[in-house]
Parts: structure tokens; sequence; C-alpha cells
């Protein structure tokens, strides 16, 4: 059992990554996954505990022309309670309102639930489809240094990411979605809090002239690592929304699911019922996109 | 009239039936409380347990030199500290074990300063194991040649079981329609909010105080002495507020036993406490069956037989949970007018877990067989089950064919009120109506019953309990007795009955139930017993002490004998209510007159029931009761997901005592029972435990409780005190088979491996329109 010996709180973002650079911090936020994880022993502490909370300008959720960052201590409460999002990304205040609990909510921030890379992390799915990069940084050469990986090149395998062990990530970035995207976001589980989503999907489209376009799926809980559904995508980009192929078009979009979804058997359910959910949930949030 | 008593008369009322407080619920609720796993003794040391990790090995060699030699460590104990000392019911447990039955098998334990230090010290104890091939199922346990568990235990055989009843060749032979199911009843556990926990000190005479959570204080030194080789009499048991036991805590476990090796060992207080993920392993589960069960009736819908054969596993070692048949048997028996009867059950050795006693103490698993075969069977012959399970109900002074005498039924009136109160009958047939029309969400209502004992249960040569009661010169009521509270309620039970009695305010009422050599003999909290128990010693003390005051009372207010009444901490004429004396005034005047007077009292209660016998067949329990629940639900028929939307709840109490400490009991069972039904699910593969923790095991939780609409009837039990009966069982029995009939309703699928999650659901909903096409 590795004792921590060395606590930092930092205020400035350099400093932060400095204490980084040797590649042998802790990372804690809300720490709601690695209070549990360490727990079990399914993750080891290092030696420095370094806290990012308090770092100044790591949090808040900003519009920027057409860019929305959101920080990466900003808490998943707050993306739930944020106006601003409700107006222009709802799908992620969907998701939010599905994380965990109040408790956990109040705690847990979107960068953990990002760099604790499970395939079931809530967060994911609705960020994927809004074809969100993360931002992240580091201390090199007497600077601090950033890169921009899309989402979706950053997870590896569970609780995997290609995020460099000196590396902090800083903020999500996403587009603003068009006027016309539609958004939606699913997960499973009967229990109204605390549930481990036994498999999620979001969907987001534009839509215009009576088709879908621009078409985005993305799926938790069916793969190693959460995932753009390219075959599902591909089977609804440009599809008619007109009632006489609808049900046509929900049985290529929902056959596709079989491409790209490749769940296993663990305790939470079967490799059937992850794709059967998977299968269930396309119909729906399609439903719901088209606004069934 | 005494001077300065200037008091108006004082009316009769009653707390019966009231709504009065737990005593204990302001501290709990707030934190106060100091329950046993917050308890620090001086010199204590902490223990923590080496368990085996793997379902079946040998242990070929184990060395602890380096854990001894850690600074910190008082202690290492392994298997040959224990060697001998065997207990449990049928001996086939120890302390510390020399070969690995199951998975939480404990191999080492270490008393060290702290926690931190015996964590440590575990790591550094090295064994080798050469793993031996298990069996993890009862029927391949009952294999010929399969491996043994226990060398003494040919064939994995454990406890068996039989009762038989009429003819059941002509039974069959007379029966128009018979329905055949086998029930897969699933392992769960208790998940009480405080861990497994147990302190344990010796003093220099060798005497042993253990502060435990258990249930059964008395039967508890019993049974933990020869794990100890001590004599029981030489253990003083202490019980300090638990956190939750349910069943669990009605044996001795592992971990007790080992704290007191410890201590014993050191010459220092000792704790062991689980953490959740240890408790998920290490604590007993409900009881895992294989029941088949077969239930016959005529073309008119009378019921002509009930067989069951059950296979029970055993799990590793031999608690409580494979004596269940003893009450499986007598719901196979008793619930509804059963003529002729074929019980059978069979607990087979594994490489399990292994079960303990838990609410519901097997009728929660014949109960999910029993009460939808009864819909089925209403199926069958195209009844509306309403109307067969009322042509099957018992009625007042019938005998079961186990010998239950059920002096006042009111199962008909269950029946009745529920389904007047759902609207039940209409609701069925329009949703039955609507299952095979288009439409993702399916509305379904179920009906269940069951019968319990509910006046205790005569297993143990006595059921009864002893009180001590006195009133100090204050009118301050202590109650001594043996009734345990491990959150229950009987507390606030024992304080509405004092101050009914003797006319005090329920908070001038201490009870004191948390020392064994003090409080006298009670056989413990099982079998929904407490109330009935207690509560009828509580108040035979309780009356004798009243008979006294009264009598001092007359004697010295010239009063005439027998029209003297306590009510409002006075003396009061029965008649008018007219205050002769403060209470606390005659007995201090009764205390310091010429020939002293103190108010103490004994009491023993025997409940008027029968032992059970070897063969079963008695009146083994003072009264027995019924409870109706019925369920409505919304089934998403995609996901599977059930919501229950409404729970209707019938009950015969015999007589409500602590409103809302019935209320409680009622909902805690049906949040035990949803649970059951709906979503805990311990899930073990090859002995191996693979979701040991809430993440993955899941509770009920508050926003998934359903609305409960309680009826509470009362059909005023003549044994009873006030005339309740025992309630805290029934509503865990009923609630899983209500849920089921209503699955059925919404969908036509029927769950026999409960259970009824999501995924089980989706599954046989789907093979069914697969089936159907």
């Amino acid at each position: 059992m590795q004792e921590i010996t060395t606590y930092l709180a930092p205020r400035r973002l350099d400093e932060a990554l400095q204490a980084m650079a040797d590649g042998a911090a802790t990372v804690l936020c809300g720490g709601t996954d690695l209070a549990p994880q360490t727990e079990s022993g399914a993750r080891q502490y290092t030696a420095k505990l370094l806290n990012i909370r308090r770092i100044e300008g790591l949090g808040g959720i900003e519009t920027k022309g057409d860019k929305v960052r959101i920080g990466a201590v900003t808490t998943i409460s707050e993306i739930r309670c944020n106006p601003m999002l409700a107006e222009i990304a709802p799908v992620l205040v969907e998701a939010a309102e599905h994380f965990a609990s109040e408790q956990i909510r109040n705690a847990a921030s979107v960068g953990g639930n990002l760099c604790n890379a499970s395939p079931a992390g809530d967060m994911i799915p609705p960020l994927l489809i809004l074809d969100a990069s993360v931002e992240l940084a580091c201390w090199r050469e007497g600077a601090v240094q950033t890169r921009l990986i899309p989402l979706e090149g950053f997870f590896v395998s569970p609780g995997k990411t290609v995020k460099r062990p000196e590396e902090l990530l800083t903020a999500v970035v996403f587009d603003r979605p068009a006027a016309d995207f539609v958004g939606k976001f699913r997960k499973s589980g009967p229990r109204p809090a605390l549930e481990i989503s036994t498999v999620s999907v979001a969907l987001g489209a534009c839509i215009a002239d009576g088709r879908l376009s621009n078409v985005r799926v993305a799926m938790g809980s069916v793969a190693p690592t959460p995932l753009r559904a390219r075959h599902v995508e591909a089977a609804l980009e440009g599809k008619p929304l007109d009632a006489a192929t609808w049900a046509a078009t929900i049985a290529v979009a929902v056959a596709a699911t079989a491409e790209d979804a490749k769940p296993i058997d663990d305790v939470r359910a079967s490799a059937w019922y992850r794709g059967h959910l998977v299968r269930v949930f396309v119909e729906e949030v399609l439903n719901e996109v088209r606004g069934n | 009239m005494e001077k300065n008593v200037t008091v108006s008369p004082i009316a009769k009322s009653t707390l019966i039936g009231q709504r009065v407080k737990k005593p204990d619920a302001p501290d709990k609720a707030t934190g106060k409380t100091r329950y046993i796993n917050d308890m620090v003794l001086p010199q204590m040391l902490i223990g923590k347990v080496l368990f085996a990790g793997r379902p079946h090995a040998r242990i070929v060699r184990i060395d602890t030199s380096a854990a001894e030699k850690l600074p910190g460590v008082y202690a290492v104990l392994t298997g040959k500290d224990a060697a001998g000392l065997k207990f449990g019911f049928v001996r086939d447990n120890v302390a510390l074990k020399d070969k690995v039955r199951c998975e939480h098998d404990e191999i080492a334990a270490v008393a060290a300063e702290t926690e931190e230090i015996a964590s440590r010290a575990l790591e550094l104890i090295k064994v080798e194991y050469e793993d031996l091939p298990g069996v993890f199922t009862p029927e391949a346990g009952a294999l010929v040649g399969a491996p043994l568990v226990h060398d003494n235990f040919p064939g994995n055989k454990s406890l068996h079981f039989e009762f038989k009843h009429g003819d059941l060749a002509a039974a069959e032979a007379a029966s128009d329609c018979v329905v055949d199911s086998v029930f897969r009843p699933h392992h769960v556990t208790h998940c009480c909010m405080g861990t497994s926990c147990a302190i344990a000190d010796f003093d220099h005479n060798g005497k042993l105080t253990i502060w435990t959570q258990t249930q059964y204080p008395y039967n508890y030194k019993m049974d933990l002495a020869p794990a100890l080789g001590l004599n029981p009499g030489d253990i003083r048991v202490m019980q300090p507020p638990v956190g939750g036991a349910f069943g669990s805590k009605l044996d001795v476990y592992p971990y007790e036993p080992i704290a007191a090796l410890l201590a014993r060992k050191t010459g220092r207080p000792v704790k062991v406490i689980y953490s959740r993920e240890e408790e998920f392993k290490a604590a007993p589960t409900r009881q895992a069956a294989i029941i088949h069960m077969r239930t016959g009736c005529t073309r008119d819908g009378v019921l002509t037989f009930r067989s069951a054969d059950v296979l029970l596993d055993n799990g590793a070692y031999t608690s409580w949970g494979p004596t269940i048949p003893v009450i499986m048997m007598r719901t196979t028996s008793g619930h509804y007018r059963v003529p002729v009867v074929d019980f059978k059950a069979q607990a087979i050795y594994t490489n399990n877990p292994y079960a303990g006693s838990f609410r519901g103490y097997g009728n929660v698993q014949t109960t999910y067989a029993t009460a939808q075969q009864m819909d089925m069977l209403a199926d069958m012959v195209d009844l509306d089950p309403l109307e067969f399970h009322l042509k099957n109900a018992q009625i007042s002074g019938e005998v079961t064919p186990q010998k239950s005498f059920l002096r006042e039924c009111a199962l008909v009136e269950c029946l009745e009120t529920a389904a007047a109160a759902s609207d039940y009958s209409r609701k069925r047939k329009a949703y039955a109506a609507a299952r095979d029309k288009p439409g993702r969400y399916k509305k379904g209502i179920g009906l269940a019953s069951s019968i319990h004992n509910a006046g205790g249960a005569k297993i143990h040569k006595s059921d009864g309990i002893g009180t001590i009661l006195k009133v100090d010169d204050y009118a301050r009521v202590t109650v001594i007795t043996g009734a345990s509270e491990i959150g229950q309620g009987i507390d606030a039970v024992i304080t509405l009955i004092v101050a009914e009695e003797l006319g005090v305010p329920v908070e001038h009422v201490t009870i004191v139930n948390n020392d064994s050599d003090i409080a006298p003999w009670d056989v413990g909290v099982h079998a929904s017993r407490t109330t009935f128990i207690a509560g009828n010693g509580t108040r035979r003390a309780a009356q004798k002490a009243k008979a006294q005051i009264l009598s001092a009372a007359a004697k010295m207010l010239n009063e005439p004998a027998g029209t003297l009444e306590l009510r409002g901490g006075f003396v009061v004429r029965d008649t008018c209510g007219t205050p002769l004396i403060e209470l606390d005034r005659l007995l201090r005047r009764m205390h310091f007159q010429n020939v002293p007077e103190l108010v103490m009292v004994t009491d023993y209660y025997e409940p008027n029931s029968e032992p059970e016998g070897a063969k079963h067949i008695s009146d083994h329990s003072a009264a027995y009761s019924h409870a109706v629940h019925i369920a409505e639900i919304t089934v998403d028929t995609l996901t599977g997901e059930i919501k229950v939307d409404k729970v209707t709840v019938a009950q015969d109490v015999g007589r409500v005592i602590n409103r809302m400490g019935l209320e409680g009991q009622i909902e805690g069972g049906i949040a035990i029972g949803l649970g059951y039904a709906l979503s805990e699910n311990m899930r073990i593969e090859k002995g191996m435990l693979r979701n040991p923790c809430f993440r993955d095991y899941k509770l009920i939780t508050a926003p998934e409780m359903p609305p409960l609409d309680m009826h509470f009837i009362e059909s005023n039990c003549a044994e009873g005190p006030y005339g309740a009966k025992g309630i805290s069982e029934l509503p865990t029995i009923v609630i899983a088979p209500a849920i089921a009939n209503a699955l059925y309703n919404a969908t036509g699928v029927r769950i026999f491996n409960p259970p009824m999650s999501p995924e089980t659901v989706a599954r046989a909903i789907f093979e069914a329109r697969q089936a159907g096409k």
C-alpha cells in the first residue's frame, strides 16, 4: 500500500502542471471514482496527491464565438443546472439528470468522468455526439503546452486514455450545435438513482427538409470504450422522416447496431441483453429525435 | 381526597393503536446513537481475518512468521488455534479453518494496534493452497461421486425434512387440473447498514464479555461456547445498538469466536468489524433452493393436493438456512385448505456461501411458489383468482394438516378488503384483455397471500420470556427484559404497554435489554414473535405491579378494593376518574412506611403453543396470521423494467399496538421483499461472489418504494397482548409473488427464477414473442 506523502492543492494551472511533470501524481477532483477504486484496491494512490479543484480557470461553462468550453472541474450538477447548456446542448443536461445521485453529481466533475474512461461513463456518449474534443495540458520547456484531441480518439480501453501521465485534462470543447440539431440520450436502469448504465445510447442529427443529416450516434457499455456507432450513422445519414419509410429506416438502423455494438457478458448484464437494449434504445431515441 | 390534588377527573383513554415514536429514533436520526461499530474500549486491538478467496482447497502450508514480526501485531492465529472447537447446528464449522470449503473461509486472523497494521500483517501471511474440484449447485453436490465438501457428510447430505398427509396418488387422480413447476429462488443477503462486528474481552477469571449484534443473546451463549471451549455460563453477552439484523444475527458466525480467540491470546479487548465487501462475502444469505411444486384442484376450483420436493443449496456450513423447511412445510401444508400434502426437502452441501436465517425464513421462497401456483390454477379453471382464493380460504377454527390451529383467522376478510380497495377483479380483466394489444408498456395487477406463525414458533424447548419490572420512588418504570431491540421497535411496544397499564407517560419508561447478566432469558428476536411474546410478558409484569400499587393505594386511601385505576400519573376512582393521589407520592409512601414496600415484580411468560417435534405435527405457534398483497405494476415490455405503481396490503395484525411501528415494519418488510423480487441477486459463479458491493448488488432505494395502501384487519387474538399478533415477516413474504402474478397479468409471462430483473423479464417476453411468432 502506497502512502501519500505529498498533498498539493495549487491555485494556478502552471503550478499543477509542474507538479505533474514527473508523471507520478494522482489527480484528485471530485474523488467519486478515485475513492472507491483505491478503497477496493482497483487503483493505487501514488505518493503525490494533487487536488485540482482550486485551480483558477479550470471550472465554468462558457461560449466564445461558436465554441463551447466546459472546464474540467465543472461538476455534473453545474452542467445539469446550466441554462445556456439547456438551450444549446440539452442532451448534456439530460445525461447529467441521469448521472448517479444528487450527492455524487455535486462532487463529480466532467473531466473526471472522461479521464475515468469507463465504458459506462454517462457524460461520454452525449459529448461524442456533440463531436467534442478534450484539451490536454502539460508543462514542457518551461511553459504550459496544450493539445486538442477529438474525444472519439481519447479512449483506449477501460480506464485507459491517450492522455499521458504528465498531462492534465483541462477542458472539453465542442462547436455550438447547429440550430436544427437535435440530440437525445437514453440509459438503462430502472433505478432513478445510482444506476450504472447497462447500456447507453446518444443520438444526434440535424433535421432539415424532412431529412436526417449530420447523424451522430454514440454508445456506452457495448465495447471496451464508449464509441461512435459509425454503421448506424451511415444507415441513417440522409434518410427521410416521412411516415412511409420511417419504419424501414428504423429497421435498418437497428440492424446496423450489430456492426457497432460488441457487448460482453459481465456481472451487470449479458451480451444478449446489452445488444437487445441497444436496439431498443436506438429505435427509441430515433423516434424522439424525429419528434414522435 | 388528598390535599394538593386539584386535577379534574381523568377520563379513560388508551394508547393501544396510537402512533408512538420509537424511543431510540431521535438519537438514531441525529447521529447520537453509538452503535457497536462506533465502540472503542481502552487497550482495544483490531482483529482482521484472512479469507481464503477460493471456493475449495487444501491448505498445504501456512507461514505467519513475517506477520508475527510486524511491529504492532499482538497475535496471529490459524486453524491450529481453533482445532477441535467445532460449532454450528451439526458441528460442521470452526472459527479458523484447516481446509477451504467456501470463498470466505477464515484461514487466519491477526490482532494489531490499528486496522492498517492488521491489514499489512494479513498481506504478510503466506498460504499455499492446493485447489480442489468443487460443487456449486445442489444438483451437482448430490451426484454420485461428487467431490465431498465435508468428508464426514457422505453424498454431501445435510439436513433432511419430510411431511406427508393423506393419499397423494388418490388426490392426484381426483384432480382435474395440476400445475407442475420448478422454482429457483436465489441467493440474497441482509445488507444490514451496520456491518458485522464483535468486541471480545476476557477477565482474569476466564469469563468472556462479548459485545455483539446478536438477536438471540441467551441461546447465543450456548452456541458460542463450543467454538471457544467455554462453559456457556462464563459468557456475558452485551448488546449495544445495532444497524439491523433481519435474522442474520440469529446464529454465531466465525468472526465472533475469532474476536474471542484473539482476545484470549492477547489479554486485551479485540474488535473485529467487517468492511462492506467483507460483509457481502462473509455474512449469511437467504437460502437458495430448487422447489419442484405441484398443486391440484377440481374443475370447480377446490384444492386437492400440494406436493413440494425441495433441494436446498446448503452452502459450505450448516447455519439456519437449511432448517427453513420447518416453515416451508407449514406454508406448503397450510397455505389455503390443502387436504393432501407431500413435502420433502434435502439440503446439499456445496462450496457456495452458506445461508442463515432471514426475515420470512423459508416462507419467502415457498410462497413465491404456492402463490403463483394458486394464480396458475385459477387461470386453468377459468376463475377470477380472488374467487379461487376465497373458495379455498380457511376460516377461524380450522386446523391444518400439520395441526396449526387457526383460532382467529381473517384470511377471507384480508382477501375481500384488499380486492375491494384495489378494484382488483375489474383491473385484472381489463389488463389481461389489453395484454396482446399493441403497446410497449403494459399494466398488470397481481394478488398473493400467505400464512405465517404470528405467536412465536416453539422450535426450542421453550418459547418464553422473562421480565423484571420495577417502579421507583418517582414513578419511573424500568423494564428489564430478555427481548432484544434490533431496530424492529420492541422498545416502543414495551413503553407503550407499560404506559397503558400503569398510566405513566411513555417517556417515563426505561428498558434494560442489553446485558445477559442482567436481563432474564428469552428465545430471541425471530419468528415474528417479540411483540406477541414480550408484549404479553410486559403486560403481565405491569399488571402485577399495578395490582400491588392499587392494593396498597386502596388500603392507604381507605377505598374499596377493585375500585381504583392508574391514569395520567394518578391513582383515580375507576368509574368517575377522580384523582386521589399522585402515583409517585403513593409509591414513596409505600416505600417509606412502617412496613416498607417496593414495587418490583417478575414474570415468566410461556405461550400456549406446542413444541415443533420431530414429526412436525404440532400447533407450534400461539397464533397464525395471513396477509394479502395486491401489486399494481407497469412493465416496459422492451427493457423488461417493472415499475411498481402501488401495493395494497391487507394483513391480519390481531390488534394494532403501535400504529407507527406497524406501518414502519410493513414498509420495511415490503422494501426487503421488493429487492428480493426485482433487483437483489448475489451473483455467485463457481463459489465466488461477483458483486460484493452496493453498485452491483441493487437494493431498493427510496424513490422506488411504491405508495402503500395498508389495511389492518383486527382479528383480536385471544392469546395475544390486547389481541395483537406478530406481524413482521409477512410483508416480506407476500410481495414477490404478488408482483410475479401482476407480471403474468400484464404480459402472460411467468418468472420461476427470481429476481424479476429487467434482463430476466425482457428475455422472457422476447422469447415468448419469438415462440408465438
